[in-house]
């Protein structure tokens, strides 16, 4: 029951996110939008109730499960991007090989200078 | 007795009508991936929604039954992603003290990486002779499924192939990141969660909560203002 009540709060959220990007024609999905709603109001409030911690442990731990309709279509699609995919195949590996190298040395050092920033403050 | 093996064949076409066809289906290939994954030992570079995926594509394929028809049924799984993504703002709101003390950083990196994540597969595919509508299904690729769905649509893209490159982004991007971080000696959890949002999106925030909920957490940030930055981002640079 409380649960529930936790799930009904995530799915009003959701559709004012989708509310808003309607109205505003936001190119941001209404999931995203409402998700930086819920930590503002949070924010705002300063607590979280037991039912809406609930319901969203519950959701992020079958995150995978959710996604997982979406992922099979791969095996279903139709071949007319053959030829292209040696040069797909060598931009998704590397592309994420290098992008993966670049967000964590640049958090690294930054990191690092605001640390030593401070530490002079 | 002809009758009754006839009824026993029709049973997959008949059932499959129902959304709860779909359901059943996707649960079971959820859990024997789940089973498979801990049976194997937890690979990294096999992850259990890889597993399920490929046993999920077997069955629908054996039973040959319609992915138009399997996909529709299980629009009542998918449809929680939306909730599912409001959800991640709780975990969000928990460590916001962490986010705080770690501002500066983030706001230095994200646009920097999320662009960077866009244009290294872009300018590589592109070098390698792909098309354009190829280009403009890959530029998302970092990018949450609801987010890059909407982006892929309005580059002109192909969403298959998109969502393609995004469950193959999202598993490399979680073992490169393990990788690179024991390489480069970072053990601090919120840059391996960050950097795990920002570059796998929901498949790098699943494995960035089995680390911890800190890093969950800054798996959420990163896949979150990726998302919003890219799909603000994109269309605008693509028109170059």
């Amino acid at each position: 029951m409380s649960m529930l009540r936790g799930f009904l709060i995530l799915v009003l959220f959701f559709l004012i996110g989708e509310a808003l990007r309607l109205v505003f024609l936001i190119p941001v999905s209404g999931g995203v939008l409402g998700m930086i709603l819920m930590t503002l109001t949070l924010m705002l409030r300063g607590k979280v109730s037991d039912a809406l911690a609930s319901a969203s442990q519950a959701l992020i731990s079958v995150l995978v499960l959710l996604i997982m309709p979406g992922v099979v279509g791969v095996f279903f699609m139709a071949s007319q991007f053959s030829g292209q995919w040696l040069a797909v195949s060598a931009a998704l590996l590397l592309g994420t090989f290098l992008s993966v190298l670049t967000t964590l040395l640049l958090m690294k050092q930054m990191v690092r200078l605001s640390a030593r920033s401070r530490a002079n403050d | 007795m002809t009758e009754l093996a006839g009824r026993f064949m029709a049973i997959p076409d008949v059932l499959s009508a129902s959304p709860i066809f779909a359901i059943g289906l996707t649960l079971s290939a959820f859990f024997a991936g789940n089973w498979l994954f801990a049976r194997l030992g937890k690979p990294l570079w096999m992850p259990p929604v890889v597993l399920s995926a490929v046993m999920l594509a077997a069955v629908i394929a054996v039973l040959s039954l319609d992915y138009v028809r399997y996909q529709e049924g299980a629009l009542w799984i998918t449809v929680l992603l939306g909730p599912a993504t409001v959800a991640l703002g709780i975990p969000l709101y928990q460590q916001i003290h962490h986010i705080r003390a770690m501002w500066k950083p983030i706001v230095v990196t994200l646009p920097l990486a999320a662009t960077m994540a866009a244009v290294y597969a872009v300018v590589i595919a592109w070098a390698m002779g792909a098309t354009p509508e190829v280009l403009a299904s890959l530029a998302p690729k970092s990018v949450t499924a609801p987010i890059a769905i909407g982006i892929t649509e309005q580059l002109g893209g192909s969403v298959p192939l998109m969502m393609g490159g995004l469950l193959i982004t999202g598993v490399v991007a979680a073992l490169f990141v393990d990788l690179l971080a024991q390489w480069l000696k970072i053990d601090d959890e919120r840059i391996v969660g960050f950097a795990l949002g920002l570059n796998g999106h929901a498949i790098g925030t699943a494995r960035a909560f089995e680390i911890s909920h800190t890093a969950g957490a800054f798996a959420s940030l990163g896949m979150g203002l990726t998302g919003v930055f890219t799909a603000l981002i994109l269309p605008l640079v693509f028109r170059l």
